[in-house]
């Protein structure tokens, strides 16, 4: 309500691959329960960024905040204790292929955060509740649907009780049926009020959902506001063009 | 019929105690090896700059000499530093380096080729490092693994009967006294030939039962039945 400090604070990342500059200086700001979605061409960096948000790839230059705390990531126990309030969602899933469903979700827990066994299957179960697994928890990664597999990560980092989720393309990976019940899902914890940070092409969805959407593009956030203003009326030229295509893209699947 | 006679009453008691040697050196050696194998492989892909090239360094020797040269090195060689071992002792230290520095391969090539996104899974959950390999990354490359492991417990079998080259005598050892002093080398060494060859039969039907204990719909090897 009155929390003025944002969640997450992105400041000024820069990051190189060699010479190709991926990420030429990205800031940003999640407000508690805000959700925000960032669109824009494939290697123009979305994925880069939220990964190195996570610090799953180093930074060259910039910093970033939880609640106002700068995160000091070459402290091993800061970095941790930070990775564990932003859950993150890949888009090819990366659920732990030699543990079911259900172990999958209480692995966490029980090995990072220490709680008993008997709770952290509890709550796992909860999670997998939730995200409508209840049925397949015994099941393997390679039993269970491109749809159901991305939930099952997404009960996987609910069960740390992130503070704010990063989600790459949740559903880029996923057959065009299978789609549905992974917004669904997303849609459930968004009016839930889970502050989140969305890479996706699913414009519909992103406009129903965001905030505020940022259009990046190599390396940078080249405009943001609004979902309609960005989708329907941006200022500049590359963003209106892109929107247009995924645009038409988006009317012709649907 | 006398020659069954003098093989159960002569020969049998003998190659007994061989075996039992033999057992005694084998899975200790197992034990050791695929511990030393499991470390070092670790190491090798997931260590500290310095470890690794330590546990590089490991692989290159314990791999590069001939076993029967460490043996010798550690039975001969190792007193003319002051340091005694007895013959069972060289040869399970020999066994055990030898066959670790094997497995460590097995072990690095499954650590590789376990798929990045696991890693970046077990830390976006606030996995360590230690914590993401031996929870996540070890029970999905030993799955992998196993296969070649197995195949290296095999090899520890045969090459046990080197531990008669530094006088520790076991089947193999046994085998040849007795075949030098009743001059029956075809019968004997027949006889040796197939005690291993049941050992080695016994040794892959339990790594198979435990490939299947631990098979993992869509890992591996398929669950079959």
């Amino acid at each position: 309500m009155a929390d003025q400090t944002p969640v997450l604070r992105i400041q000024n990342i820069k990051k190189s691959y060699g010479d190709n500059k991926v990420l030429k200086g990205v800031s940003l700001e999640l407000n508690r329960g805000g959700i925000k979605v960032v669109i824009g061409p494939s290697g123009g960096g979305k994925s880069t960024l939220l990964h190195c948000i996570n610090f799953l790839v180093g930074l060259d230059e910039g910093r970033i905040y939880l609640n106002g705390k700068e995160i000091i990531h070459n402290r091993k126990r800061e970095l941790t204790a930070y990775r564990q309030k932003v859950g993150m969602i890949f888009q090819d899933f990366n659920l732990f292929d030699h543990l079911n469903a259900l172990h999958n979700v209480l692995i966490g827990p029980v090995r990072v955060k220490k709680l008993p066994k008997s709770e952290a299957r509890e709550r796992a179960v909860a999670e997998l509740e939730r995200v409508g697994l209840r049925d397949h928890m015994t099941k393997y990664p390679a039993e269970l649907s491109g749809g159901q597999k991305q939930r099952v990560s997404i009960a996987r980092a609910l069960a740390m009780d992130p503070e704010v989720m990063l989600l790459d393309e949740p559903t880029s990976a996923l057959d065009p049926e299978l789609i549905g019940e992974v917004h669904e899902v997303i849609r459930d914890l968004a009016s839930g009020g889970m502050t989140m940070l969305l890479v996706t092409h699913e414009v519909g969805f992103a406009s129903s959902l965001a905030d505020e959407i940022f259009f990046m593009e190599d390396g940078k956030i080249v405009e943001q506001g609004p979902p309609q203003k960005i989708l329907f009326n941006a200022e500049c030229d590359r963003t209106r063009e892109f929107c247009a295509k995924i645009g038409r893209l988006h009317n012709n699947s649907s | 019929m006398d020659e069954l006679l003098f093989l159960r009453q002569e020969v049998a008691p003998e190659l007994l105690a061989g075996v039992w040697m033999s057992i005694k050196l084998i899975v200790p050696s197992a034990i050791f090896g695929f511990f030393i194998g499991i470390v070092s492989g670790v190491f090798r892909v997931y260590g500290h700059p310095v470890l690794k090239r330590l546990a590089g360094l490991y692989v290159l020797f314990f791999r590069g000499f001939p076993l029967l040269v460490q043996l010798y090195l550690w039975y001969f060689g190792l007193p003319r530093i002051g340091i005694y071992l007895s013959p069972f002792a060289a040869a399970v230290i020999g066994f055990s380096l030898c066959s670790g520095a094997y497995h460590s391969e097995y072990i690095r090539g499954a650590l590789l080729s376990v798929k990045k996104g696991q890693l970046l899974a077990a830390y976006s959950l606030g996995f360590s490092k230690i914590r993401a390999v031996f929870s996540i990354l070890l029970p999905q490359a030993m799955r992998r693994a196993l296969p070649g492991n197995g195949n290296e417990f095999i090899y520890l079998i045969k090459y046990s009967s080197l531990a008669y080259m530094v006088t520790c005598i076991e089947l193999t050892g046994k085998g040849s006294i007795l075949a030098n002093f009743y001059f029956k080398y075809l019968e004997i060494f027949a006889i040796v030939g197939a005690i291993y060859l049941v050992m080695v039969s016994i040794a892959t039907w339990g790594l198979n039962y435990l490939e299947d204990r631990i098979a993992i719909p869509g890992f591996g090897r398929p669950k079959y039945n």
